[in-house]
């Protein structure tokens, strides 16, 4: 019953002109603290419209989306970006870094907008988080300075600086060659194992896939049926996590 | 957050063609309006100068008198006793001098000219002889050097005239030579004194038109009156500031010592004076005033030439705003994914909006101070320049011979602030739109 992330009925509608493109159609899903969950799908299937309520940067048009216990739909805009500051940390297709800010500036960046630590407790989480990506050396760089691979880097230090309880991530690894996409994907789940961090990405690359502990399929709005969807590797959380 | 102010900082370095046109064209027109206030406030410097020498005392306390209703003369009697209850009842005086007042034609041998005369006890006088500048011989002779001939102090001796230079060119007289005036007396009779020009000084604009100086005993002579008559006390105050409270006080002193006062009335001396031949009572009455009445008639030049500015000024502010506001909704459309992702992020709407308007703050900041600076520099340095005004219209507004700017801290300040206040409010409404675009759809946002 429990669970960081809990969608019940979830509807989205989008108008578009005469019509409606109906992107979710009563979606059901539960995901547990410290998962490593990827949303697969092809193009056009909802991937970022369920990552985007989850993530608080959108409300769904029907149904009820629960995030670090809060129902989403009653928040106001004020609460709901205090949401994403506090529960969430995200990670986009193509890296979205404050290009005037040196790396160090952009890690650092959510924690100012928290607000509370001191100047040398920020210094220890932007080095802490910095290091564990791999990316000392480029600290005082621009991002422009940086390559695809490396600015994704940036992207998961910045997510995990505020140690949210979700880091969610649209595609990661669109925009990198596969070799690299594998590293961020590894260095996720490295994460992911030591922290307990819960992920949730989406993805339609099936090597991106086979490096996750549950894949829940959607389509056309729609999850497939639970057994059908769900392939579970060998991650700790368990239970009956799709209601289709 | 000094992250956001570093933020606004940089992107505008980031962008240094939007940057410095926008600054360029801020501070240009801080740049005009700090020289247009200094202008208006050299205007007013002289008008202050020229009208508390030449036309006033700070106070002023002169005088009606009427020996029958029809008739009325610039006299006030019994002297000794006003200048008693006004020593005694202005707060913070400097010093009094007296004026004695008559008008006259003033006649060489080759013009003519209508004239105001003042009568002054060289020994008393404070500031005037300092004020009075001479003008060199070219300014009233033709051919003449750029040397400065005679010397003002000597209307001590008796006989003597100071002229403006304007007046010594229409009489053709130069220092040394004798003019006669010609007056009417109380009683009727026509009356003459010859008197040496022992100096000439320099124009100041209207002011100078209508005024020669004279020791006072050439006035008391010609109309024939007492010692114990002067045409206007000249109250001069430590502080020009009080002078209209001042005003007041004396006003009230007076009265309490039983004299009769006409009622304050903005308006030169000399104005009044028909109306006060047509009034119904005989008898001495006093007209108290501070400075600002008796050069009234001037500070219209003040008040048109300051809307004059502030309207332009206003044009080019809103010329600029539309520029600003322009610029401004580029930066948003610019960065509309990047206003995305720090909304995503967890950055609220209110810091949307003041990382915008920081950016147009810091901007108006820098450009107007850069501008004002600019203002001042160009303004002291054609104040110290002295540079001579061509045309007797345009010297008669500016009340002065030459182009006179004068810099004051708090006009820089308003400047500053007023354009910044601008710059800023014209970057409010792109900016309010920047923080209340929804996440996703500025994440979604393609150029
Ligand atoms: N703002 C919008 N207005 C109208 N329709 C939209 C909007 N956003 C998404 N859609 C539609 O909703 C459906 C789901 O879109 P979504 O972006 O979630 O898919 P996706 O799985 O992320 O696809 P992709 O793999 O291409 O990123 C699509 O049919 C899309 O066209
Ligand atoms: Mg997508």
């Amino acid at each position: 019953m429990s669970g960081i992330v809990r969608l019940m009925d979830v509807v989205k509608d989008y108008p578009l002109g005469k019509v409606t493109v109906h992107a979710l159609r009563k979606v059901n899903l539960t995901i547990d603290k410290g998962e490593f969950t990827v949303i697969a799908g092809p193009s056009g299937s909802g991937k970022t419209t369920l990552l985007n309520l989850i993530g608080c940067i959108d409300v769904a048009t029907a149904g009820e989306v629960l995030v670090d216990g809060k129902s989403t739909g009653k928040l106001t805009d004020k609460q709901l970006t205090s949401l994403r500051l506090n529960s969430i940390g995200f990670i986009f297709q193509s890296f979205n870094l404050i290009n005037v800010l040196d790396i160090r500036q952009n890690v650092e960046f959510p924690l100012l907008l928290q607000g509370g630590l001191s100047k040398a407790e920020r210094q220890a989480r932007v080095d802490d988080v910095v290091d564990k990506v791999g990316l000392r050396q480029f600290a005082s760089q621009r991002p422009n300075e940086l390559s695809g691979g490396q600015r994704q880097r940036v992207a998961i230090a910045r997510a995990l600086v505020t140690r949210p309880a979700i880091v969610l991530a649209d595609e990661p690894t669109a925009n990198l060659d596969s070799t690299t996409g594998t590293q961020i994907i590894d260095l996720m789940k490295e994460i992911n194992h030591q922290d307990h961090t819960t992920f949730i990405f989406s993805t339609h690359d099936e090597k991106v896939m086979k490096r996750a502990d549950r894949v829940v399929r959607i389509l056309d709005g729609m999850l497939e049926a639970a057994g059908l969807s769900e392939s579970r590797g060998p991650s700790e959380s368990g239970g009956e996590q799709v209601h289709a | 957050m000094g992250v956001l102010v570093s933020i606004a900082l940089r992107n505008l370095v980031q962008s240094p063609g939007r940057t410095s046109l926008l600054a360029l064209a801020i501070g240009l027109v801080t740049t005009f309006l700090v020289l247009l206030m200094s202008l208006s406030l050299g205007i007013n410097e002289n008008l202050v100068n020229s009208a508390t020498t030449m036309s006033a005392g700070h106070v002023n306390v002169a005088g009606f008198w009427k020996p029958t209703t029809g008739t009325a003369f610039p006299i006030v009697t019994g002297v000794g006793e006003v200048r008693k209850v006004v020593e005694a009842s202005t707060p913070g005086l400097d010093y009094i001098v007296e004026r004695h007042r008559g008008w006259g034609k003033i006649v060489s041998e080759t013009g003519a000219i209508q004239s105001g005369l003042s009568g002054l006890v060289a020994a008393d006088e404070g500031r005037f002889f300092d004020r009075l500048l001479l003008a060199p011989e070219a300014e009233y002779k033709e051919g003449g050097s750029e040397q400065i001939f005679g010397d003002a102090r000597r209307l001590s001796e008796d006989d003597t005239i100071v002229l403006f230079s304007g007046q010594a060119k229409r009489l053709g007289v130069s220092v040394g030579d004798v003019v006669t005036i010609k007056t009417e007396t109380m009683s009727g009779a026509s009356n003459t004194a010859d008197v040496t020009v022992v100096a000439i000084a320099r124009d100041l604009g209207l002011l100078s038109s209508f005024s020669v100086f004279v020791p006072k005993s050439v006035v008391l002579d010609l109309y024939q009156l007492n010692e114990d008559t002067t045409g206007a006390l000249w109250v001069y105050l430590d502080d020009i500031e009080e002078s209209e409270a001042t005003m007041t006080v004396v006003r009230g002193a007076l009265l309490d010592a039983g004299f009769q006062l006409r009622d304050h009335e903005s308006n030169p001396f000399f104005f009044k004076f028909e109306a006060v031949q047509g009034e119904d009572w005989t008898g001495q009455k006093l007209d108290v005033t501070w400075w600002q009445d008796e050069v009234s008639f001037l500070t219209w030049v003040l008040t048109a030439f300051d809307t004059l500015s502030w309207f332009l000024t206003l044009i080019l502010v809103v010329i600029i705003a539309v520029g600003i506001m322009n610029a401004m909704w580029n930066a948003v459309r610019e960065r509309t994914r990047e206003v995305g992702t720090m909304r995503a992020i967890g950055m609220s709407q209110r810091r949307v909006l003041i990382l915008f308007l920081l950016e147009s703050l810091f901007l108006g900041l820098g450009a107007t101070v850069i501008g004002a600076a600019l203002g001042a520099a160009i303004a002291l340095g054609v104040d110290a320049a002295r540079i001579p005004v061509p045309s007797d219209a345009v010297r008669t507004i500016l009340l002065s011979n030459e182009l006179h700017l004068a810099v004051h801290p708090q006009s820089l300040l308003v400047a500053i602030l007023s354009l910044t206040l601008f710059t800023s409010l014209s970057a409010l409404w792109p900016a309010i739109r920047a923080s209340r675009l929804q996440p996703v759809k500025a994440l979604t946002h393609t150029e």
